[in-house]
């Protein structure tokens, strides 16, 4: 598990500077206009899109990889389905089963979707601190309440795995191996145990937080960088490019 | 049941996001109507949305393969009305920390988990009717809650994944796929179910007051 914001090689990068605003607007509409594709002969170009930018971050090369690995494995196993049960035209005959040409570019077409959107999602969120994210979103209309509540499951996701890990380690240093589903109950009372002992701590940080003045100041916190015109030009030339993607879609 | 980025089209993907801010919108202002002080309820709502993330690292051996709970029938038993928006804010951190489901089907993945979880909120207050002590009522309802949840985000899933995407698919692969993507979860469903009904009662003997979700 890694935290946002902090697999950054260099932090002086145009990505890591640009205004968490127009960095999630923009990117943002590039991934949809990269999600509309669905002509094969835009798919070098999304993809290049996304090899591009990869470069231009501060992330790291071995951090993209690992993490295709999960959704990797769902669009492999979708696309089975697709290959051998979507389309007519037959490529490849083997018993019962007969591999599909329409199947097959469409599993193309997620793939490469796949790739391409998860590249600018793996740059925005590594370049991107959690707090910076959660203004940028609070000044774009996410209410307060859910703002607040990002903020606070970012707290508990890191107490609440290493108070997980310690409880399990104490378990198995008491014999108990967790390797068969009769272990079930014992990871019921583990989970229900963090709970009890978690929200007991969650409720006595409220009241500490609500005496030092929490919920009076309703602006959005961490905002008082200005947007440079350098932001603003970034911007636009990311907004063009999604336009390019979705112009191109609907003609060709 | 997480649908990754890129696998459905950006038609399904912003209509994902009109409802599911429809639904968060809806779901904080009842919330917001039934509480004094909605802001009391955000250190319950987190923890739980923690849980609700930490819950999917963790594996079950389930021949031949290992699977994790993802705990959104709990969350809806536990927080009721603010399980949608808790369960869009644990999907955002599934989506940036380790690419479980995705940005852009966030709203996507928030409709099929956000609303067997308000369902299992509506189930589970049948508690209310049946007797709200009594053990047996409170492992049948958290069993079906847990059960229920997974049952119908699988269902909505294959659904949505069998009838957007695909242009030729034939009707008999269309069917059997849904049956297959379905059935494939039924073991995960009864294995959420008995972990429910399992925490509901540990809660129930040690911290009731945690089942309640108004303040």
């Amino acid at each position: 598990m890694i935290q946002t914001g902090t697999m950054t090689k260099e932090q002086d990068s145009f990505l890591a500077r640009w205004d968490p605003r127009c960095k999630l607007t923009g990117f943002f509409m590039l991934m949809l206009s990269f999600a509309l594709v669905r002509n094969p002969l835009l798919l070098p170009f999304m993809a290049v899109t996304a090899l591009l930018v990869f470069p231009l971050s501060p992330v790291p090369t071995s951090v993209l990889l690992p993490k295709l690995r999960l959704p990797g494995i769902f669009v492999l196993v979708y696309g089975v389905i697709l290959v051998f049960g979507s389309g007519t035209t037959v490529l490849i005959q083997v018993g019962p089963l007969a591999l599909k040409a329409e199947g097959l570019l469409n599993f193309v077409v997620i793939a490469v979707r796949l790739f391409s959107i998860l590249t600018l999602a793996t740059v925005l969120f590594a370049s991107t601190p959690i707090t910076e994210l959660t203004s940028a979103m609070q000044s774009l209309g996410l209410p307060l309440l859910l703002a607040d509540m990002i903020l606070f499951t970012n707290r508990y996701i890191f107490q609440l795995a290493g108070d997980m890990q310690k409880t399990r380690y104490a378990a198995r240093l008491r014999g108990f191996q967790g390797k068969s589903l009769a272990s079930l109950p014992t990871f019921a009372y583990i989970v229900g145990t963090l709970l009890v002992r978690s929200h007991a701590q969650s409720e006595r940080v409220y009241q500490a937080m609500t005496l030092r003045g929490y919920g009076q100041n309703r602006v959005p916190a961490g905002l008082k960088r200005k947007t440079t015109k350098q932001d603003l030009l970034a911007l636009l030339a990311v907004v063009f490019l999604s336009t390019v993607f979705v112009i191109a879609q609907t003609l060709l | 049941m997480h649908l990754p980025d890129g696998i459905v089209s950006a038609t399904v993907a912003a209509g994902g996001y009109v409802a599911a801010g429809g639904l968060t919108w809806g779901t904080l202002r009842i919330v917001r109507r039934e509480n004094e002080d909605p802001r009391r309820l955000i250190p319950r709502a987190s923890l739980l949305t923690a849980v609700f993330f930490v819950a999917s690292l963790v594996h079950f051996p389930l021949p031949p393969a290992s699977v994790h709970l993802t705990l959104s029938g709990l969350v809806g038993v536990m927080l009721g009305w603010l399980s949608f928006p808790a369960i869009v804010v644990g999907l955002f951190f599934q989506a940036a920390m380790f690419q479980h489901g995705g940005l852009t089907t966030l709203g996507v993945n928030a409709c099929l988990m956000g609303i067997p979880a308000l369902l299992s909120h509506g189930l589970f207050q049948l508690c209310h009717v049946f007797g709200r002590q009594k053990k047996s009522v409170n492992a049948v309802l958290g069993f079906l809650a847990g059960f229920g949840a997974v049952a119908i985000s699988a269902l909505f899933a294959a659904l949505l994944l069998i009838y957007t995407i695909p242009e030729h698919l034939d009707a008999v692969s269309e069917k059997t796929a849904v049956i297959a993507l379905s059935m494939a979860h039924l073991p995960v469903a009864v294995l959420e179910g008995v972990f429910t009904a399992l925490l509901v009662l540990f809660l129930l003997r040690v911290k009731p007051e945690l089942l309640e979700t108004r303040k």
